[in-house]
């Protein structure tokens, strides 16, 4: 997809990012086997030129498709595709030169620039990566990176009529909140003896209420322990008490522990269940 | 304390604690307009009439202005028609007033908590609920009451399936309305009023018998049975007729609405309450018509409140006093805790 979202980073869809991924692993997967080599070998300047070639192009190939990856999986400026294919490009040509020439030809200058050929490649491929890191960072969209497609939910007119309407209501009632309203001028009303007598039919049910308990935990299931300071100040002020007692009787420990029983049950039945706010 | 105040088209009930029991207090929504004189003065005090005198004249108020419309020949006035204040009557708002102060009483201390009960909006009438609500919250805040205000049909969920965590389906049949609310864990989902309840059901039933709508309105609180056998010309095979008519209504517009929203994939029971939910049989013929709609939900249990009249009070008052926190505060009912 060309289309973009921001005037730097380009949309695209799933499957580069699937590309990357497998670059990725595969360039993890060589720099892993050519460092177990070189382990395994024990390279060193006067080991075989076939093994050291076997070497530096499974580190270098890996390395480099390591730095691909990462960027493909990126979500890429207008020509940072080009920047990446131009790298990873440069950097396996500089490999190819190198397993071509080694050891026969391998003097300066092409030392040199074989050795520049890869770094300005692998240098490349790092700075295209972490242009885009700052560029998403700057922009702040986290999904930018992923590159995931979104799910793009279709809403009918009358969904997005209904949900205007409702939060047109909603912002109607709050508005209306403020309003005081006067009372009209007082009129000659007199009340009738009753009136003051009685206030209607009353009914009485035994009813305990207890479903407001039941709605509280509901509306707010996050309720936290809280300690009533003074309870727990008294309880805490005992409970020192005791312990400097039973550091002075150590002979009478069975007891001592029993009363910090005792005590430790005061203070947890102190403790109260109180709203959050 | 906390209070809980239902405002319906034919009752104003206020729900309050007191010591271990809960009691409702209530007055029918109502007001009969009759000339002023010393005779007719004397009169209603000794029959102990709640009246008052306004501009000489003499306005009844509560259940007793329904006993005097028959005595009198004259029909008992509503300050509401369909959940809300009636545009029609022009004393609707002061009648209102006077009966919510008789009703609610002075409050314990100033900004006791006070939940209020307002209908949801209507799917088939052009009406706002908006105007009524705010209303009546400046009127509660007037006494100096802290006001909040929940929807009946949550207020019924509030009262009636706290068994079920609060998550179930409230329908709230009054007089002037049908209060539906869906509500997951006590957050309403879905919330709306149909325009049709007892007063729909009197009138249709006035209409096509000939009845006067008081004495349907009687035949239907004392002792009318619905059932699937009934008299030929009689009033009970009218109402009965209505009653279904009225049933399938509401399942009809709850199954339309359910299409709008993505509720949770889980069983919602059905709480009823309202006076139109009175008659005997009422409970066996919604759940019949109900389970044979087949809901765009899945319903477990389908039961009727314990005092239908008085779930949506009870459920303010428990709204209320979940508001209050007073429940959580109080020494008696702290809940201990272990480390």
């Amino acid at each position: 997809m060309d289309n973009t979202s921001s005037p730097g980073i380009l949309q695209r869809g799933a499957l580069i990012y699937y590309v990357g991924s497998v670059t990725f692993a595969a360039g993890i997967a060589l720099l892993a086997v050519g460092t177990a080599f070189i382990t395994i070998s024990r390279i060193h300047y006067g080991s075989e030129p076939e093994k050291i070639i076997l070497s530096v192009i499974s580190t270098g190939v890996g390395t480099t498709l390591i730095l691909t990856g990462i960027n493909m999986m990126m979500k890429q400026t207008r020509y940072g595709y080009y920047i990446v294919g131009a790298s990873a490009f440069i950097s396996l040509l500089a490999l190819l030169i190198f397993t071509s020439n080694y050891p026969h030809n391998w003097f300066y200058p092409l030392i040199s620039y074989v050795l520049t050929l890869y770094i300005a490649g692998f240098l490349a491929l790092l700075g295209n990566a972490f242009a885009n890191v700052i560029l998403w960072m700057i922009e702040g969209k986290p999904e930018a990176v992923v590159g995931r497609e979104r799910e793009i939910k279709i809403y009918t007119d009358e969904e997005i009529e209904r949900d205007i309407e409702e939060a047109t209501r909603k912002s109607i009632e709050l508005s209306a909140s403020e309003l005081k309203f006067k009372e009209p001028g007082v009129e000659e009303v007199k009340l009738g003896k009753t009136f003051r007598e009685t206030r209607g039919n009353i009914t009485k049910v035994k009813d305990d209420i207890g479903e407001a308990k039941s709605l509280r935990k509901t509306i707010n299931p996050g309720e936290r322990m809280k300690s009533g300071s003074v309870e727990v100040e008294s309880v805490s002020r005992n409970l020192g008490e005791i312990l400097r007692k039973g550091a002075v009787q150590k002979g009478r420990f069975g007891k001592i522990k029993e009363e910090i029983k005792d005590e430790m049950k005061k203070f947890y039945s102190s403790i109260r269940v109180t709203r959050n706010r | 304390m906390a209070k809980g105040l239902d405002i319906g088209t034919m009752n104003i009930i206020c729900s309050e604690r007191e010591e271990e029991d809960v009691v409702f207090t209530q007055q029918r929504n109502a007001f009969l307009e009759l000339d002023s004189s010393d005779l007719t003065e004397t009169m209603l005090d000794s029959a102990k009439v709640l009246y008052i005198e306004r501009d000489e004249r003499i306005y009844v108020l509560g259940e007793d202005a329904f006993k005097f419309a028959t005595i009198f020949g004259k029909d008992a006035r509503r300050p509401m028609r369909y959940g809300i204040i009636s545009p029609k009557e022009k004393d609707a708002i002061p009648m209102i007033k006077l009966i919510v102060e008789r009703v609610l009483g002075e409050p314990g201390y100033r900004n006791e908590v006070l939940c209020i009960s307002s209908p949801g909006e209507p799917i088939d009438l052009d009406m706002n609920p908006l105007y009524h609500k705010k209303m009546m919250e400046a009127l509660a805040r007037r006494m100096a009451y802290e006001t909040h205000v929940i929807d009946e049909g949550l207020g019924v969920i509030y009262s009636e399936l706290s068994d079920y965590n609060f998550t179930g389906l409230g329908i709230s049949m009054g007089a002037g309305l049908t209060n539906v609310t869906l509500a997951y864990l006590a957050t309403p989902v879905m919330s709306f009023s149909i325009g049709r309840g007892g007063d729909w059901i009197d009138e249709q039933v006035s209409i096509t018998t000939g009845l006067p709508k008081e004495h349907v309105c009687a035949t239907k609180e004392k002792g009318f049975k619905l059932g699937l056998e009934v008299e030929y010309g009689s009033a009970d095979g009218a109402l009965s007729i209505y009653y279904d008519a009225l049933m399938t209504y509401v399942i009809k517009n709850l199954n339309r609405k359910l299409a709008e929203v993505t509720p949770p994939k889980v069983e919602f029971p059905v709480a009823l309450a309202g006076g139109s939910t009175l008659p005997d049989g009422f409970l066996k013929m919604f759940e019949r018509k109900l389970r044979e709609a087949e809901l765009q939900i899945d319903i477990s249990k389908i039961r009727l409140a314990k005092e239908p009249l008085y779930s949506v009070a009870r459920g303010c008052l428990i709204a209320a006093r979940t508001h209050e926190g007073e429940e959580i505060g109080s020494g008696g009912e702290t809940e201990e805790g272990a480390g």
